[in-house]
């Protein structure tokens, strides 16, 4: 029975090492080459590590072609999302969570179809709406198009959380004479905070990843997301200067994963709380 | 405060419209119709016309149709599109499933790594699709200093052309995507094996199944509904894919990878063929209401038990 522990310990160790490599090590060559000089880059064999910390990489993609303005603008558009998602779902989770209505199943459910339909589909006729009405390239549609696409899965995550708190607590404020407004402000709202912190945060990464919605309706540089930015970086660049684009990746990259990396725990339970419902 | 709302009927209005939903569901509907319905309707309706990108007049006709469902390249697209999600679900399931029994068995034995595994499993999931394209056409380099080409070198296997050849471009795809992807199967099969009780499992021990029973007769029954949402979703996810294939091969060499949703971008934004790619986009549209009606349906069942 001990040696059986101890092999499928082995065993387990060995597969932890595989699934590190697997998924880490696309993340550390990029990491790497981007600190690289060209003939480094291409040199054969090829290295893992780069010879020293060359940053040139760095100063071309942040100075020359200023990927910053890319992350300052998706830290912008992120922000106001999130915001705005929250505001608009909070009060939609707490009646389909608290309200009895008719139809509230069926509503409930055709927002779920909503989040199966690929953006691309509303943003043909939306492109040609904001075209006419002067919305092309300016922020104020575009955000609301990223908190549509980020409402389905909210409303059903967050009215999981609401579904867990039982509902005696409403009617003790109720009877202490609290009206709706009041029992979602002062009642509901402190005892969800850990859910509501972990929506943030996936509203947040799946802003900063999003992608098709300002690539049609972004055309000037210095209104455009990282993600945007960075593509164009890349049809900028021959295959020469894919250093270059390794530094950018890990510019586009960084405050997702950081922020993830440092707050893994709390989306591995937000993300396990809308697998167990789901 | 009883008397203050007889006198003041307006403020007596609101307190019954906050104890309906109406109130509260108005803004969600607001976006959602704006946003979503009304933008799918308008596509419908264009896909019924020869409407072009750069003017406005046009007729309704049925033609946008009839060419699409008899051109080749559409069949091409769509065959295309089957493989990229073949591959991707099956290996997202496959690999994924692998790596939450790892961890979860792990945490059971109070293992070091396994909460530095877990996290490294779903870094993927936090960087965007777009950068994920290009991280990969980084290591799937053609040359001997591409660092996957070199790795394959070191077991005799010649100089590959991942991403020129076609049919290699659409394998490629699929596999940077299997990375990507990965990581949401993992975490959704993670937490539907940790609502496994333990007592269950140790019984199968005790009578002496091995794996390969336990995993047939124990796991997989216990978790299936968790395996059915999974792989719908990816299924749903794969198929509108978008960023990733547009970075790494933005849908070349020729049409070679270019799945669905890039052939109605490319049809409506690079050739301005407004019409026949809303009614590429319906077909699309309808793939996707097909896909969800299932999990819909499934979510539902569960519910009711």
């Amino acid at each position: 029975m001990k040696n059986r522990k101890t092999f499928l310990k082995a065993s387990l160790y060995f597969l932890f090492v595989v699934i590190g490599v697997f998924f880490l090590f696309p993340v550390v060559w990029t990491i790497s080459l981007s600190f690289k000089t060209m003939p480094e880059m291409y040199r054969f064999p090829p290295k893992l590590f780069p010879g020293s910390f060359y940053l040139e990489n760095y100063n071309f993609v942040i100075n020359q072609y200023n990927i910053l303005a890319g992350v300052k603008n998706s830290f912008f558009i992120t922000v106001i999302v999130v915001v705005g998602t929250l505001l608009v779902t909070i009060p939609a989770a707490y009646a389909f969570s608290r309200i009895q209505f008719k139809f509230s199943k069926v509503l409930q459910f055709s927002i779920l179809l909503f989040q199966m339909i690929s953006p691309i589909v509303m943003l043909i006729p939306l492109y040609r709406y904001f075209s006419r009405i002067g919305l092309l390239n300016s922020y104020t549609g575009m955000i609301l198009i990223y908190i549509a696409v980020s409402l389905p899965f909210q409303v059903w995550f967050i009215k999981g959380f609401l579904d867990t708190i039982p509902i005696q607590l409403d009617e003790a404020a109720t009877i202490d004479g609290c009206n709706r407004i009041q029992v979602v402000t002062k009642i509901l709202l402190p005892v969800i905070t850990p859910g509501i912190f972990s929506a943030s945060l996936l509203i947040f990464i799946r802003s900063w990843s999003e992608f098709v919605i300002p690539y049609v309706l972004i055309n000037s540089p210095n209104k455009m997301p990282v993600s945007v930015s960075l593509v164009n970086l890349q049809s900028s660049l021959t295959s020469i200067t894919t250093q270059f684009l390794a530094a950018g990746s890990v510019v586009a990259i960084a405050p997702t994963v950081i922020l993830f990396v440092i707050l893994q725990r709390y989306v591995v339970s937000a993300m396990t709380a809308g697998a167990v419902k789901g | 405060m009883q008397s203050n709302a007889i006198a003041r009927p307006g403020k007596d209005y609101l307190n019954s419209l906050v104890k309906g939903p109406i109130l509260w569901l108005l803004p969600l509907v607001v976006v959602l119709v704006c946003f979503y319905l009304y933008p799918v309707l308008d596509v419908i309706r264009y896909s019924f016309t020869n409407a072009k990108m750069t003017t406005n007049d046009f007729s309704y006709t049925l033609r946008s149709y009839a060419t699409v469902l008899t051109s080749q390249a559409f069949y091409q697209g769509l065959w295309r599109t089957f493989i990229f999600v073949g591959i991707s679900v099956v290996f997202q399931f496959l690999l994924g499933f692998m790596i939450a029994y790892a961890v979860e068995h792990g945490e059971r034995l109070a293992m070091r790594g396994t909460l530095v595994t877990r996290t490294i499993a779903l870094i993927s999931w936090a960087i965007p699709g777009v950068v994920i394209g290009v991280i990969w056409k980084i290591m799937l380099e053609e040359s001997p200093s591409g660092i996957f080409n070199y790795i394959l070198s070191l077991f005799g296997v010649p100089l590959t052309d991942f991403l020129s050849n076609p049919n290699n471009a659409i394998i490629s795809v699929s596999v940077a995507n299997v990375w990507r992807g990965t990581a949401q199967s993992m975490i959704l099969l993670y937490a539907g094996l940790k609502t496994i009780s333990y007592d269950v499992i140790e019984a199968s021990l005790i009578d002496g199944a091995n794996f390969w029973r336990r995993l047939w007769n124990i796991i997989l029954p216990s978790i299936r509904s968790v395996i059915t949402v999974n792989v719908l979703l990816n299924i749903i996810n794969t198929f509108n894919t978008f960023d990733m294939v547009m970075s790494l091969t933005g849908g070349g060499p020729g049409r070679s990878t270019e799945v669905l949703v890039l052939g109605v971008y490319n049809r409506i934004f690079t050739q301005y063929d407004l019409g026949r790619g809303s009614a590429t986009a319906v077909i699309l549209l309808v793939i996707n209401i097909i896909i969800a009606l299932f999990y819909i349906r499934l979510t539902t069942k569960e519910e009711g038990k």
